[in-house]
């Protein structure tokens, strides 16, 4: 049971830029799960400097916001990645 | 005349309610926030993405018949998808932004089926990257085809952390350590309660199986009281917990690169306070709560609360209760005369698993020592950056409302709208003066963020 349920982080459909980087996503994945699966968890810089990450992943805490094709404040969690998209790290309140 | 419902939130309430509505005639309006019907629990992932199901075998058979029932009622009902629910000001109507633009919908019943979110507690490094709610590794897992980290520690109470742990594992990945706050044990004291939901202790006795089979190294009573990294995690200190906190000498460092933990639920309940239901506060159902009848039928008239939203009682409850109320609303707002027979069933089955309930919250059951973890410095308001000590600053000061902190501190004026921080709040206070805040923090007009633009551009329904 456990091998067909397993799941890969290989295979991607697209790439998308965080920070200038090139991520892999697959087709209907949050921006937060994709760059979880490429291994950054850190997704914001708060005012005090501290990295924040995904918190709550359904929409909630707000914790997860980017800067996303320039716009800011978009909940990673809920964004569906996007071929091309470039994403960028916020860095205290924007 | 055809009589209009809202329904708010595409869960197992708001999807039975849904399809009790339509069976009485009246017209369905469905506001969800997620791309696809499902809620939290029945989260589907996009069509496109191959998400493995790792949910037990009977959950999926229920998940698959509760969305094949929505679908075959779903042309015929407006379903507004990726559309939040943000203010409700006036019995009958419900302000609802979608994309950049915003609208009042006015009906004649109005349906919150809007479930719970996680809670959690604060302790020092519960912000850095890597440490999420239970629920969210679950919704990596079951929407996004992704693993929360290469090894995860899972922690908390109640039935989730456990689900969660085994789902990690059917997933093929490695769970470094699993710290329930109570043994399952602890749900033994309730032998009756569980013999009325075998099915539901069958599913659980599955989950603990495949934990027991992966070798996972167990830790009950233990609790996470650090979090070690700074971009990324890299441990946590677990250790055993007595009313003080932490017991000396019982720390254990778990090296790993995600925490998923649970510690409670709190019902999304702003709406139908801020409509003005009459709430009542219940820390292990949810914390505030509006004041419902058997039937949903809050204090605001036309205000139905269905499922969890109206006190945590998990997802077969829930579909059982979505049924109960979608048939009250359609019965009072006259769409039919009385309330069908076919509603003994779901009448039945709500009773049934009510006692079910007992079991669970002896799993949830709150330990005093989870509030003494955070020192001085830890961040207690993640949106505003506000550490404990500005919290006690406040409360020494004599401010003791959730009102009165917020304003004293910036304690839930954020992005959450205090939706995070202010069940925790709840309980540090109480932790430190002794005595719970007496009223729910004001449920402001905007529940959800909106840009100006939006409300600017608003539409009529």
């Amino acid at each position: 049971m456990q091998d067909d349920q397993a799941i890969s982080h290989d295979g991607q459909d697209f790439v998308f830029l965080f920070e200038g980087e090139t991520v892999p996503a697959r087709r209907g994945q949050s921006v937060a799960a994709a760059l979880i699966a490429a291994g950054t968890s850190a997704l914001r810089i708060d005012e005090a400097g501290h990295f924040k990450g995904l918190l709550c992943g359904i929409g909630m805490c707000f914790e997860c916001r980017c800067r996303i094709n320039g716009v800011p404040d978009q909940r990673a969690c809920m964004t569906e990645a996007e071929p091309g998209m470039r994403i960028e790290r916020q860095q205290g309140l924007v | 005349m055809t009589r209009s419902i809202i329904i708010v939130g595409a869960g197992p309430a708001g999807m039975a309610a849904a399809i009790e509505g339509v069976a009485h005639g009246c017209a369905v309006t469905l506001i969800d926030e997620a791309p696809r019907p499902g809620g939290q629990i029945f989260r589907q992932p996009h069509p496109a993405l191959r998400a493995p199901d790792v949910a037990d075998p009977a959950e999926q058979r229920r998940k698959a018949d509760l969305l094949a029932r929505f679908n075959s009622i779903r042309q015929r009902i407006d379903y507004q998808a990726g559309a939040s629910a943000y203010a409700m000001l006036d019995a009958g109507a419900l302000h609802v932004a979608k994309g950049e633009a915003t609208s009042i919908v006015k009906a004649d019943a109005i349906v919150m089926a809007t479930g719970v979110r996680e809670v959690a507690y604060p302790f020092p490094g519960w912000t850095t990257p890597g440490v999420m709610y239970a629920g969210a590794a679950q919704s990596l897992l079951k929407a996004h085809g992704v693993l929360p980290g290469k090894r995860v520690v899972v922690a908390g109470a109640g039935p989730l952390p456990l689900v969660v742990a085994a789902q990690i594992i059917r997933a093929g990945g490695d769970v470094a350590a699993l710290a329930p706050l109570h043994p399952p044990t602890a749900a033994l004291r309730h032998l009756g309660a569980l013999w009325q939901a075998q099915a539901i202790v069958r599913e659980g006795m599955r989950y603990m199986a495949t934990i027991h089979r992966a070798g996972v190294p167990r830790w009950p009573g233990f609790a996470p009281v650090h979090a070690i990294g700074q971009e990324r995690l890299e441990a946590v200190v677990l250790a055993r917990l007595d009313s003080n906190g932490a017991i000396p000498g019982s720390e254990r460092e778990v090296a790993c690169d995600a925490l998923a933990m649970n510690f409670g639920f709190a019902a999304n309940s702003e709406l139908p306070a801020m409509a003005g239901a009459t709430m009542r506060h219940e820390a292990l159902t949810g914390g505030w709560l509006p004041v419902v009848d058997a039937l949903g039928r809050t204090s605001v008239p036309g205000l139905f609360v269905a499922g969890d939203a109206a006190g945590l009682r998990g997802a077969l409850v829930a579909e059982a209760e979505g049924r109960i109320v979608g048939a009250a609303a359609a019965r009072d707002c006259a769409a039919i005369a009385d309330l069908p027979a076919s509603l003994a069933e779901p009448l039945a089955v709500r009773r049934k698993l009510l006692r079910f309930q007992d079991a669970v919250r002896a799993m949830l059951a709150p330990v005093a020592g989870l509030w003494k973890l955070a020192d001085a410095k830890t961040t207690v308001c993640r949106c505003e950056s506000v550490a404990l000590d500005q919290l006690h600053f406040a409360l020494a000061g004599g401010h003791r409302s959730l009102n009165e902190i917020k304003r004293a501190t910036r304690i839930g004026m954020g992005w959450c709208g205090g939706r995070t921080c202010m069940p925790m709040v709840t309980a540090l206070a109480a932790s430190f003066t002794g005595t719970p805040p007496l009223r729910m923090m004001t449920p402001r007009p905007l529940a959800r963020p909106v840009t100006l633009a939006a409300l600017a551009r608003q539409t009529a329904a």
